[in-house]
């Protein structure tokens, strides 16, 4: 336990100076964008007069060179000011926590699908290489692997909800539903089924590939060799020695692929009419609201940052050969 | 070309290559074997596939020949993910021979950097830089390779790391090459060769990276492109559901071609490294 | 957070569904006492600003007018075509100067304040005359409301203003704010710009932002027996294939504004339970425009927008981009209001060959790529109409030897480009016809407006003659002189091919069959719905 904080708090201090390069570049970013914070303020609220705009600008530490500026943003984004949203005419970290919920829930579930059912299946096929069922199996993950999300999304949605009218076509859950508990979350599970397969189907071949090459790989090895001397066999074999080994990797590519997610559910969230924080990055750009988009951005480096984090310490509490010498392979995403 | 004929043994490296040669064709040709422009109105809107000779693959809403508009989408689709991943190759090589030939701070800076981008996803990258900066092909362009530059950064960066010591360098430091020349000129050749095997993944990333742009309507619009077709095709999904799936197929087989091709050469270069 | 229910509305509507399919004809049932759960509507946007007084537009009374009124409604048939509301009537003095509203007595706040004519002093001095987009217009000479009691309020021009105007703009730029929750507050700023407070039919309950606005009921509505619903829910759908899947999956029972695609019509039609309606939206005729920059060398010349007039086929466009669901336009002033119309416009027909020869004519021959010369194409991005129109001129250009590049915007960006940097050759807009030339089209063609006014001439459109007649009418208070005056005005602008007029559309609703009470006049969709109820 002493081992996961040192690690804990190692990796804390590491993720300081990259958060900070992240923040440089939103500052940068926003810096490029035509506009700023004042202009959007003004277009959504029907324009000022000019002695209004240059009293605003002061007020927000706008009016001085990109230093200045920059100092401006970084101490808004220490008193957890993100700007404000010409959009929603609201403020962003309002607007985007509001989000951020769904879009977890949605990863959530889709990871859970894609790696429980990836390594699986990565088990079946590893677990005799080069067989047919091995090759047919993975072909066909391949293949999933190479549709676009949004478009297995569409068919999806065609098939399971407007032919055969078994699950809802898009939204959370039923709108203004009245619903609570148990009811509440059968509700939003129904509505969650297709954007989890559109998203997690996707990434689940991934899962497969490296488990079943890990398994692969270690069939050759010394340790399975002598259990297999020792006369354990078939199923027992493959699943408490070799699959056991090779999901360390996977959990390496939980967090490596925490930020690929975020980045799916965007398109994945449009489809659906899902509120979460990808459509509001859509969102965001279709209404040229910067301060709105780097909002998000800046949230999902976070979210991605604590996942890795997290994955960090399952690895280090699952593998006692993680010491506290290594700074973890899964640094940063 | 050894390499070529233990990557054509595997069945999944010659079936890749060949769709994909097929695909390159396609591309290449498409001002010969769809003459004009793709979003000019032909027939009557909304004509099913096959059913008549001059539209094979059936019409849009305004009566655009989908045919046509497939084969000069698969042109800006390699394009743009082609020129993509060709920037993401050179971005990140560029970075990683210096990070790794130099060390020190430098070093630390550039991966640190790397590590900033993994921590935003790709995808908000890339529609950060667009929305900033407006959707035309070179941004596009630009905003798929700054989302895909770290992973070919961190490869290049170790294979001369694990280079940097061996005699050949230190023979050219003797001979008086400056450390950069030495990079460059020495070393980086030597590290190339999984870097390379990358390429194929990221110009697959890449085309469908490109696709959901023009799927949420990010992409240039005087372009035809399989996300914007599939996008169009959306409002009428019920009424007339192949303007979505055709090109939606022409992705995958894309996608799967250039996977496939990859892992081939993959195979054929991990098994060369096995023979030396 | 979660709507407290007295019972289960769909069961009680299937209840009472069925005992009224048995035993009473539909007149009959419609005067029975009984309201009507819960309706679900498609909405594709979700607008910061809700308050319609501010903000007069489509988007927004959508929403807003269940809940704040005007001072009358537009009906079909009916003293000037309209349906009492606020006010219950109108005189106007013979010479123009002042209109005297009488007030509807015993009409409550949704906060239980009383509603008076201080209320409609206040906001038509404080709101409509100046931070209205199209109040700024209409009332721009207003000079004060007085209010010699409670219900009454007499409006005071500084110049002769036309009534019939005044009338004709009623429905649309007369929404009466609270005046307790404003007086003294930033209006623009107001929190009850998102949290309407107003005296309709439907009070506001909650919005969660993407996914639902909420109203319910209002028990003390000033109409006795009314509404009938319990709540009207607004999804947001902005897919527009997602409206046309979520009612055949009945999570939904109504989709205006055509947001189910016009092209999946035809078999949304055909499916048991839905009905396709095509009226409800007389007062609100959009007209498809190509808005032209006169400062651009080669459109400053009138052989050349002539020719642009010309290559344009309407009949194509209204078959395939519209699916029927429009008509061909050649002026400004659509075929639907037969008062102002004027049918001997100067019109242009699809002749690419005359297109051509007027072109070479002009002194632009093509050059050896076949192309005369480019332009930079904007198509508003407000409807799938206006982009799909916008890929079809760059079409039908290409034809005449213009090459056309398309630069798309969203709608902000799209604003600013063309009403205030005018960057653009030539657009695609859709400006709203709105019962009366005044109120925003003569607009569109007046000059020496500053940038920055949107919907507006920033063409750089100037003809000495139509400004003399925009300024001769809108101090006429003649009716029959004030139409002479339009008449002569769409034929000048028409001559001058100002902007190319290809078509007038309006929209299409989709409900579920059971829902009684739809497109029963000429501004529905965004009318009060206090009668609509289920069957």
């Amino acid at each position: 336990m002493r081992r996961a904080l040192a690690l804990l708090r190692r990796r804390v201090l590491g993720v300081v100076p990259v958060f900070a390069l992240v923040v440089l570049g939103a500052f940068l970013l926003l810096e490029a964008a035509p506009g700023d914070a004042v202009d959007a303020y003004l277009a959504g609220i029907g324009g000022g007069d000019a002695a209004q705009v240059a009293s605003l600008r002061a007020e927000w530490g706008l009016d001085g060179g990109p230093l200045p500026r920059l100092i401006a943003y970084v101490s808004a984004l220490l008193r957890l000011d993100l700007g404000w949203s010409s959009a929603f005419q609201r403020p962003v970290l309002e607007v985007v926590l509001e989000r951020l919920p769904n879009t977890l829930l949605l990863m959530g579930m889709a990871t859970l699908l894609a790696l429980s059912l990836g390594s699986l299946l990565g088990i079946v096929c590893g677990a005799r290489p080069g067989s047919l069922r091995d090759r047919a199996l993975s072909l066909t993950a391949i293949a999933i692997y190479a549709m676009p999300g949004f478009w297995l999304g569409l068919v999806l949605i065609v098939a399971f909800s407007v032919e055969l009218r078994w699950l809802p076509s898009g939204g959370i859950e039923t709108v203004a539903s009245g619903l609570s508990g148990l009811d509440r979350a059968t509700d939003i599970a129904r509505h969650l089924v297709l954007p989890v397969l559109s998203l997690g189907l996707v990434y689940m071949a991934l899962y497969l590939r490296l488990m079943r090459d890990g398994m692969a790989e270690l069939w050759s090895q010394d340790f399975v060799r002598a259990a297999r001397a020792r006369g354990m066999t078939g199923t027992r074999l493959a699943l408490r020695h070799v699959a056991r080994n090779a999901l360390l990797p996977v959990v390496t590519m939980l967090g490596l692929q925490s930020a690929a997610m975020l980045g799916g559910s965007v398109v994945i969230e449009s489809v659906f009419a899902i509120p979460g924080l990808g459509r509001l990055a859509s969102e965001a750009v279709s209404r040229r609201d910067t301060p709105l988009l780097l909002g998000v951005v800046l949230l999902s480096a976070v979210v991605v940052m604590l996942v890795n984090m997290l994955v960090d310490l399952a690895y280090a509490l699952l593998d006692p050969r993680v010491g506290s010498g290594t700074g973890g392979s899964g640094a940063g995403g | 070309m050894n390499v070529l004929r233990r990557m054509l043994a595997t069945g999944e490296g010659l079936a890749g290559l060949a769709m994909l040669s097929v695909l390159v064709a396609v591309a290449l040709a498409a001002p010969l074997l769809a003459p004009g422009d793709p979003l000019a109105i032909r027939g009557d809107p909304l004509l099913r596939p096959f059913q008549e000779i001059a539209h094979p693959l059936g019409t849009d809403r305004l009566g655009r020949d989908v045919l046509s508009a497939l084969i000069h989408g698969a042109r800006t689709s390699l394009l743009v993910a082609v020129s993509a991943a060709a920037a993401a190759l050179f971005i990140g090589i560029t970075v990683g021979t210096i990070a790794g030939f130099l060390g020190g701070w430098v070093d630390e800076v550039l991966m640190r950097v790397a590590e900033a981008f993994q921590t935003v996803p790709a995808f908000l990258l890339t529609l950060a830089l667009i929305s900033v900066t407006g959707p035309r092909a070179t941004t596009i362009v630009l905003g798929i390779a700054i989302g895909a530059w770290m992973q070919p950064a961190r490869i290049t960066r170790a294979e001369i790391l694990s280079l940097r010591e061996r005699d050949f360098v230190a023979a050219a430091r003797v001979v008086g090459m400056r450390p950069l020349e030495i990079a460059f000129r020495e070393v980086l050749p030597n590290a190339l060769t999984p870097v390379v095997s990358l390429a194929a993944v990221i110009v697959a990333a890449a085309v469908l990276i490109e696709a959901a742009l023009s799927f949420l309507g990010f992409g240039d619009p005087n372009r035809v492109t399989w996300g914007s077709m599939i996008a169009e095709g959306r409002t009428v999904l019920r009424r007339a559901p192949w303007l979505s799936i055709i090109p939606g197929i022409g992705l995958v087989l894309t996608v799967l071609a250039v996977h496939l091709t990859g892992r081939g050469i993959g195979h054929a270069l991990r098994a060369r490294r096995v023979v030396a | 957070m979660r709507a407290p229910f007295p019972c289960h509305p769909l069961a009680r509507r299937s209840l009472l569904a069925g005992a009224a399919a048995l035993s009473l004809p539909r007149a009959a049932s419609a005067t029975l006492p009984k309201r009507g759960g819960r309706l679900t509507v498609a909405a594709d946007s979700e607008p910061p600003n809700l308050n319609p007084a501010i903000i007069a537009s489509n988007g927004v009374f959508f929403v807003a007018s269940k809940v704040i009124e005007p001072l009358a409604e537009a009906a079909f048939g009916g003293r000037d075509g309209l349906a009492p509301r606020l006010a219950t009537g109108w005189e106007a003095a013979a010479d123009g100067r002042s209109i005297t509203f009488t007030l509807r007595q015993g009409v409550t706040w949704h906060d239980d304040r009383p509603f008076t004519s201080a209320d409609v002093a206040f906001s038509a001095m404080e709101v409509w005359k100046k931070l209205q987009n199209l109040g700024r217009a209409v009332f721009r000479d207003l000079e004060a409301v007085e209010t010699p009691d409670a219900h009454t309020a007499v409006f005071r021009f500084a110049v002769p203003t036309p009534a019939q105007m005044i009338r004709n703009a009623l429905p649309v730029v007369t929404s009466v704010l609270p005046k307790h929750l404003y007086e003294g507050t930033d209006i623009m700023r107001n929190p009850a710009n998102q949290k309407l407070v107003g005296t309709g039919p439907f009070r506001f309950a909650e919005r969660r932002p993407g996914e639902y606005t909420r109203l319910v009921r209002n028990p003390t509505y000033w109409e006795a027996g009314r509404p009938h619903l319990d709540e009207i829910i607004y999804r947001v759908l902005p897919d527009r294939a997602a409206a046309g899947n979520a009612l055949e999956a009945e999570e939904i029972q109504l989709a205006a504004f055509s947001a189910v695609p016009l092209a999946d019509l035809d078999r949304i039609g055909k499916v048991p339970g839905i009905k396709v309606i095509s009226t409800g939206y007389e007062g609100l005729t959009y007209q498809l425009v190509v808005e032209i920059n006169h400062r651009r060398k080669e459109l400053s010349d009138v052989r050349v927008r002539r020719a642009l007039a010309h290559a344009i086929d309407r009949d194509f466009v209204v078959r395939t981009i519209f699916r029927g669901y429009a008509a061909t336009s050649q002026g400004p002033v659509p075929k639907n209001d037969r008062v102002f119309h004027a049918q001997d416009v100067t019109g242009y027909g699809f002749n690419p060959a005359r297109a051509n020869a007027l072109l070479d004519e002009a002194g632009y021959p093509r050059a050896a790529d076949g192309v005369r010369f480019r332009l930079r194409l904007l198509p508003a991005p407000f409807f799938n109409e206006t982009r799909q129109f916008g890929d079809y001129l760059r079409q039908a250009l290409a034809a005449v030897g213009i090459d056309a590049t398309i630069v798309s915007n969203d709608t902000p960006a799209h604003l600013r480009a063309v009403y205030t940097d005018r960057a653009f050759d030539i657009t695609v807009a859709s400006p709203v016809y709105r019962g009366d030339p005044a109120i925003s089209t003569t607009i569109l063609f007046q000059s020496g407006l500053p940038a920055g006014v949107p919907f507006a001439n920033q063409y750089g459109y100037e003809n000495a003659e139509v400004d003399a007649l925009i300024r001769q009418a809108a101090g006429t208070i003649d009716d029959a002189e004030r139409v002479r005056l339009y008449r002569a005005f769409q034929k000048q602008v028409t001559d001058d091919v100002a902007l190319i007029n290809v078509a007038e559309f309006s929209f299409i609703t989709v409900a579920r069959d059971n829902l009684a009470g739809v497109s029963n006049n000429p501004r529905w969709a965004v009318s009060n719905w206090a009668d609509l109820d289920f069957i």
